[in-house]
């Protein structure tokens, strides 16, 4: 009873947030809705990988694909069907369209994972990447749907809560994956495939239920994408998207879903946070080129002296913190006298560059600096709990996750 | 009858023939020894048994049925597990979920009941953790059930294996050099957990070792393979003065 009771809380309390999510941003403008949605969809696609990538182990990268055929799939059906058809409920239609779009795409999910019973490490990810290319382009020459141009997919439906709570699902699914038994076989493939099938686990049907749950929620992601933005061409779906889904498993650390939902929040919201940034009169904020080439300078700074400490000091975690603080102070100073020499050079001083051009140097220098810092992912291989944070206000003691693999 | 059969066996990678017609029998509760050389072509009858290869020819026989051919998980289903020669555990698992994986293929549940975290889903998780637990214990490892596979110490990491074989409730268990790298002290241990898990458990043991005391102590019956042929087979004390083992195997006593 008690289990029935915390579960019929925690469903109506996911729900009742999403709900409260829609009702925050619903009057927002639909530039803001779009950032929150962005952020949405790519947890799940980030969380999704990750069950793929992370958790079973199978190093694919073209994610994009299955995301592509759910959004094709339903906004052909949508753009074909929707009048015709007798309910006129936008809403179910579009849940409807989400359960579709995840079939659809698990099929896909399927085909690719099939080579994948035969195929280790890079020679999957070759196959994957080449699956989702083949994707795409072929989409691109199907002139039924757009070709190239792109397909509007009307009516369009914009629903913020919809999107989270699919974001919702997709977390809950992995996370009780990984809390029963189930989840150890998915594990088991990862670490070493010859002893998982000696102890009786049946390695290809592991493999292709990794990619089939992967590849459906990626699925009606790109259901609820073609419906929020009513416009979707090949491009929306490229190589570039895939990629930086997986750099959210890398950066979040691979194999953790809280890594995965934090790196991908960061990941869909820098990008949109740089271009929004404004200068004193209201235009996009301009940064003197020397500006630029200082904080990078003050990057390496801290960078090279924070990895310093990491590795040549071992003591007190206080002290290590303070001398964290120090490397950082540092680089800042270290910044003001780069500025400084750097404006000596007209070209640097007189060159205003607007935000919106450096952005993605912001974010690839993002980037490698995390890569650097923290190479095995900002949770590594862990999943975010309270004793861990508890133990880190513990002296003297080292924390460990509760949470092994 | 018999558990286990081996009729002519044979396996040829191209032109090496690496098991050559070996045959033997195992009875149940037998505690049988498999020697050799390197090379002789140990390790290649146990994968020829537990389904890696597929004998070139020869049937192997298991509870009067032939197995060869039969994928690896389905013969650890039918009860047959192994160690591995190079340890091959779950390294970033806990030593109770490597266990876990072991007793994993006993699980009652639906896949989709545990995605939906349901209450049957969770009782048979802490059935099988408590199973591990057991497991654990005959082989002295519930004392690090949470510590990383791969943080333990080599010893510990040997007797995960076992634990872990054991976890499938295999009727026959084949154990690839389980007493490598270990102590005097560990091995005298190990020896008598072998003996414990054969007469409590009533599993039958096929063991792989190098170490001469460990196995004419601990083997019943023994076969002796030199290039992938059978050249001896009996008690350890036929064995040990036999001429042919000594030439090829034991050398001459200094």
């Amino acid at each position: 009873m008690r289990f029935w009771s915390i579960r019929l809380a925690s469903v109506l309390i996911a729900l009742g947030a999403c709900v409260l999510l829609q009702a925050l941003v619903g009057h927002a403008s639909d530039y803001e809705q779009r950032i929150v949605v962005l952020v949405g969809l790519y947890i799940t696609l980030s969380v999704s990988l990750n069950l793929i990538n992370g958790i079973t182990g199978q190093f694919s990268i073209g994610h994009a694909a299955f995301y592509q055929v759910g959004a094709y799939l339903t906004g052909y059906l949508t753009l074909n069907y929707f009048s015709k058809q007798p309910i006129h409920n936008m809403l179910l239609w579009v849940i409807l369209m989400m359960f579709v779009g995840a079939i659809g795409a698990a099929v896909a999910g399927f085909i690719v994972g099939l080579p994948s019973l035969r195929l280790r490490g890079d020679y999957l990810a070759i196959v994957t990447l080449g699956f989702g290319e083949i994707i795409r382009i072929t989409v691109q020459n199907q002139p039924a749907i757009g070709g190239s141009y792109g397909m509007n997919v009307t009516p369009k439906y914009q629903s913020v809560a919809l999107v989270w709570l699919l974001a919702i699902i997709c977390i809950a699914v992995c996370r009780n994956l990984l809390k029963t038994a189930h989840g150890l076989p998915f594990l088991s493939v990862r670490e070493d495939e010859v002893a998982s099938q000696a102890m009786g686990v049946n390695v290809t049907r592991v493999k292709v239920t990794a990619f089939l749950i992967g590849s459906a929620f990626a699925g009606a992601a790109g259901a609820l994408l073609a419906h929020f933005e009513g416009f979707i061409t090949p491009t929306t779906f490229g190589m570039d998207v895939s990629f930086i889904i997986l750099t959210m498993v890398v950066l979040g650390g691979t194999g953790s879903i809280t890594g995965s939902i934090f790196a991908a929040a960061l990941l869909a919201y820098l990008p949109e946070y740089l271009r929004g940034l404004k200068g004193a009169d209201g235009q996009p904020l301009m940064i003197p080129g020397s500006n630029v080439v200082a904080w990078l300078v003050a990057v390496a700074v801290a960078v090279t002296l924070t990895r310093l400490v990491m590795n040549k000091y071992s003591g007190d975690k206080l002290k290590k913190l303070a001398l964290y603080l120090g490397a950082f102070a540092l680089a800042v100073v270290s910044r003001f006298i780069a500025a400084f020499f750097l404006r000596m050079i007209p070209v640097m001083a007189n060159k205003q560059i607007p935000i919106d051009q450096v952005r993605m140097v912001i974010f690839a220098v993002t980037l490698i600096v995390i890569m650097l810092l923290r190479p095995q992912g900002i949770f590594a291989h862990h999943e975010f709990s309270w004793s861990w944070v508890k133990g880190l206000f513990k002296r003297g003691e080292v924390p460990h996750s509760a949470v092994s693999a | 009858m018999s558990i286990l059969e081996l009729q002519a066996a044979t396996i040829k990678f191209g032109g090496l023939i690496a098991v050559n017609e070996v045959s033997f029998k195992l009875e149940k509760g037998d505690l049988f020894g498999l020697i050799g050389p390197n090379g002789a072509g140990k390790t290649t009858c146990f994968n020829l048994i537990t389904g890696v290869y597929k004998p070139t020819s020869g049937d192997i026989i298991f509870h009067g049925r032939q197995i060869q051919g039969t994928p690896p998980n389905r013969i650890a289903q039918l009860g047959i597990c192994r160690t591995f020669q190079n340890i091959r555990l779950f390294p970033a698992l806990s030593v109770l979920e490597n266990v876990v994986v072991g007793g994993f293929l006993r699980h009652r549940t639906t896949l989709a009941g545990a995605l939906l975290y349901l209450p049957s889903s969770l009782r048979e998780t802490r059935r099988l953790k408590d199973e591990a637990m057991d497991y654990l214990k005959i082989l002295d490892l519930d004392g690090v059930p949470n510590a990383r596979a791969a943080d333990l110490p080599y010893g510990m990491q040997r007797r995960l294996e076992i634990a872990r074989a054991m976890a499938t409730k295999p009727e026959l268990l084949l154990l690839d050099e389980p007493a490598a790298g270990m102590n005097p002290q560990e091995k005298q241990d190990l020896m008598e957990t072998v003996k414990r898990i054969r007469d409590d458990h009533g599993i039958t043991i096929l063991v792989i070792e190098h170490d001469m005391r460990f196995v004419m102590n601990l083997c019943e019956r023994i076969v002796v393979l030199d290039h992938g042929e059978e050249i001896a087979h009996g008690p350890p004390e036929a064995i040990r003065n036999d001429p042919k083992v000594i030439s090829a195997y034991l050398g001459e006593p200094v």
